[in-house]
């Protein structure tokens, strides 16, 4: 059976061959890789079990009639867009409120971004991350120091600091986004100085 | 420490299979295990939110099931088209050769009935 034997198959490899034969097996094989986090997607969106689960299957069937009509990449990418995209508009069927649509912007990783990931990484970097690590709302210094530097779960964080689950992510998220932004200015100053 | 701090700025999305994801959401790793796997999801907004709304199913026992149905309803969505296509082929075949059979009588009827017409 093609299941068994695909297991270390990337998705570009799977994709390969659906494209080549039009074999929607392939695609079945490369789609259940990703049923479990479809279900969480839709389950965020449509936070109805019954109702998510109907999604992932309208989500499936539109993948095989869809992607043969494009060249995807990406798949996982495009694949979370589908999904997005597909509970904001059944959201927008129930609510009867404007839900803007993603766009495939997240198809494409932009060598722009990986430049700045490069300079991002670099040892400099790291030692202005001590600097801008301080410079940090209280709750997102916390949050980031217990999760990346002491390795502690979300939940042991939100045990230590009695934030819930989600606020002790999105204070995670947060900071991290902010770090990065403090360090960028911080070697553009630097580097406006020279 | 340094290593700590590049997980910080780091955007290298590794993967976590659905087994482990699975085992997390049942609560059966343990905490050092959970911040890897925490790490990992929170570098994509598609394992991040997927995450989000996996852990408001309220019977996490319950997860492994509903995928196992959805992956069965999948297989028959999948292996439907390609036994039609199979079963098309297997029926294109006889009337492409009772078609061909037919033009082919009908070529040689209609020049045996021109030849004879044309015959002084």
């Amino acid at each position: 059976m093609k299941t068994d034997n695909h297991q270390h198959s990337t998705d570009q490899e799977l994709l390969a061959q659906f494209y080549t034969g039009h074999d929607n097996e392939w695609l079945g094989i490369l789609l259940q890789r990703y049923t479990m986090l479809l279900l969480g997607v839709c389950m965020k969106y449509l936070k109805n079990e019954e109702e998510a689960k109907d999604s992932v299957q309208q989500v499936f069937l539109k993948v095989i009639q869809e992607l043969h009509k494009y060249k995807v990449e990406y798949f996982k990418s495009w694949l979370y867009m589908v999904a997005k995209n597909h509970c904001l508009m059944k959201l927008r069927e129930k609510q009867g409120k404007f839900t803007a649509e993603i766009n495939d912007r997240h198809m494409a990783q932009p060598a722009e971004e990986t430049d700045r990931q490069a300079l991002l990484q670099n040892d400099h970097a790291m030692e202005l991350m001590e600097v801008a690590l301080k410079e940090l709302q209280t709750e997102q210094q916390q949050c980031v120091t217990l999760f990346y530097l002491q390795k502690k779960s979300y939940q042991q964080i939100s045990e230590v600091t009695g934030y819930n689950m989600l606020q002790v992510k999105s204070y995670i998220q947060n900071g991290k986004r902010n770090l990065k932004i403090l360090i960028e200015k911080k070697l553009m100053s630097e580097k406006n100085r020279k | 420490m340094s290593e700590n701090y590049k997980d910080i700025l780091s955007n290298l999305s590794t993967d976590v299979d659905q087994a482990t994801l699975l085992l997390y959401l049942q609560g059966k790793l343990s905490e050092e295990k959970k911040n890897e796997v925490e790490k990992k999801l929170i570098q994509n907004e598609f394992d991040d939110d997927a995450l989000e709304g996996l852990q408001e199913i309220k019977d996490k026992q319950q997860i492994q099931y509903m995928v196992e149905m959805l992956n069965r309803d999948l297989k028959k969505k999948t292996e439907k088209k390609k036994k039609m296509r199979e079963k098309m082929k297997i029926k294109d075949q006889p009337w492409l050769y009772i078609s061909m059979l037919i033009l082919i009588l009908l070529i040689v009827i209609s020049y045996i009935v021109i030849h004879r017409m044309l015959r002084p």
